[in-house]
């Protein structure tokens, strides 16, 4: 998994590449903290973007909490966006797609 | 090995209403749209092939209760939920036919959905029964005596007749028992919960229920992965979906569906059997979280080997 930060008008905007699991999730986790501490610095919402992201186990959704609740401590508003059909299916069954905002675009 | 499932279903005993069987008769009637049988077997055969499981059949509401059969012939039992009832009967048919009249059983845990069936075990009233519990837990006689006692039931555990051995397990310990090894891993639960593991030397079988996985520990997993490891059947709680697991009904001391294949895949397990089942859930429930478990599955396999995912039902049997 790979990730970068990039600021837009709006946003920041979190990217990740590849797929998060128990190999990765770590890393994942470091990442999105990162960006938390960053979009709070900025004044901005957080934008998960995971178009690049193949797909991810129980471990990456967890994550997902994780940094939910980092984000809300800090204030920040955080989305997910542009989930690939895999991903839009694992929201889906987890039940991730009621507890997160997902939109099919950055913009919302 | 062979794996009876007596009692599926997690916390309190549930049943199918009447508002329940009319839906699913009405939904029958309209998928055989005006078909004519012969006899009831061709009935049944409809209902085999061209019913969905929750259609044709239900999951049943008897709570946890799992029968292993192998090791030396002697009854091995995983929990005395309100499935003991019927297992009790069935045991004793059994004994009729000559059956030994030796049991062992692995609790899980205490509360009281895993040891409700007990006061209504019919072995237990047997002189000639010869009665094993085993515990992770120090206090299951205390457990079994108190609801015993008479605010509670009217027979108290002094008037059962067969013989009882109580012998509490520690983590980390492999004990051989009844022809089985047996290992045992404390699971995180309100006053702890503890997950077995049964090897007959051929064959593997994990009873993992009541377990939770938390959400800021994901360390520990990897203990549960090495409990786990080779499994050729890992029976898990499942009671709730990923998001509830970590949000309302987080520290309640269960997992979800999707923790448990990844922890399989992990382990390179070959089977996973949903188990534990959520009350609140109809058999509709049931069968959409199965389907969704094996997309899931599908979803995130890559180049592992299949994991089989089956739904514990009341009745089932699956040979190892």
């Amino acid at each position: 998994m790979e990730w970068s930060n990039r600021k837009t008008a709006t946003a920041l905007v979190g990217e990740g590449t590849g797929r998060v699991d128990e190999a990765s999730w770590e890393l994942f986790l470091a990442e999105i903290n990162a960006a938390i501490v960053e979009a709070a610095a900025l004044d901005l919402p957080l934008v998960i973007d995971l178009k690049g992201i193949d797909y991810m186990s129980s471990r990456g959704l967890r994550v997902l909490t994780l940094a939910k609740r980092a984000a809300d401590a800090a204030s920040v508003g955080l989305t997910l966006a542009r989930p690939n059909e895999r991903m839009t299916e694992i929201l889906a069954i987890s039940r991730y797609d009621k507890i997160f905002t997902v939109t099919k675009g950055l913009e919302g | 090995m062979r794996v009876r499932f007596w009692g599926t279903r997690g916390s309190l005993p549930v049943a199918t209403k009447a508002a329940a069987v009319r839906r699913k008769v009405a939904k029958a009637l309209m998928l055989a749209n005006g078909r004519q049988f012969i006899d009831e077997a061709g009935a049944l055969a409809f209902v085999d092939s061209d019913l969905d499981f929750a259609t044709g059949n239900t999951y049943g509401g008897a709570t946890s209760c799992v029968e292993i059969e192998g090791g030396d012939g002697s009854f091995i039992v995983c929990d005395m939920g309100s499935g003991l009832r019927e297992f009790g009967l069935s045991a004793a048919a059994r004994c009729k036919a000559g059956h030994k009249r030796v049991y062992h059983f692995f609790l899980s845990h205490l509360h009281w959905d895993h040891i409700m069936g007990f006061p209504f075990f019919v072995a237990a009233f047997d002189p000639e029964a010869v009665i094993t519990v085993h515990s992770g837990h120090a206090d299951a006689e205390t457990a079994l005596r108190r609801q015993q006692e008479e605010i509670s039931f009217p027979v108290p555990f002094d008037w059962l007749k067969a013989q009882f051995r109580f012998v509490t397990l520690e983590p980390g310990t492999t004990y051989e028992c009844a022809g089985l090894k047996v290992e045992v891993i404390r699971q995180y639960h309100a006053h702890d919960s503890y997950g077995f593991r049964f090897d007959d030397g051929k064959r593997t079988v994990v009873y993992s229920t009541d377990s939770e996985h938390r959400l800021g520990d994901m360390d520990h997993e990897t203990r549960f992965e090495a409990f786990f490891a080779g499994a050729d059947v890992a029976i898990c709680d499942t009671m709730y979906s990923l998001a509830d697991s970590v949000t309302m009904k987080e520290d309640w001391g269960h997992s979800s569906n999707l923790v448990a294949v990844d922890l399989c895949h992990a382990a390179a397990a070959k089977r996973l059997v949903l188990f534990h089942h959520e009350p609140a859930y109809s058999d509709e429930d049931i069968l959409r979280m199965h389907n969704e478990t094996i997309r899931y599955e599908e979803l995130i396999r890559e180049d592992r080997p299949l994991l089989e995912i089956v739904c514990a039902y009341d009745g089932l049997e699956l040979d190892v």
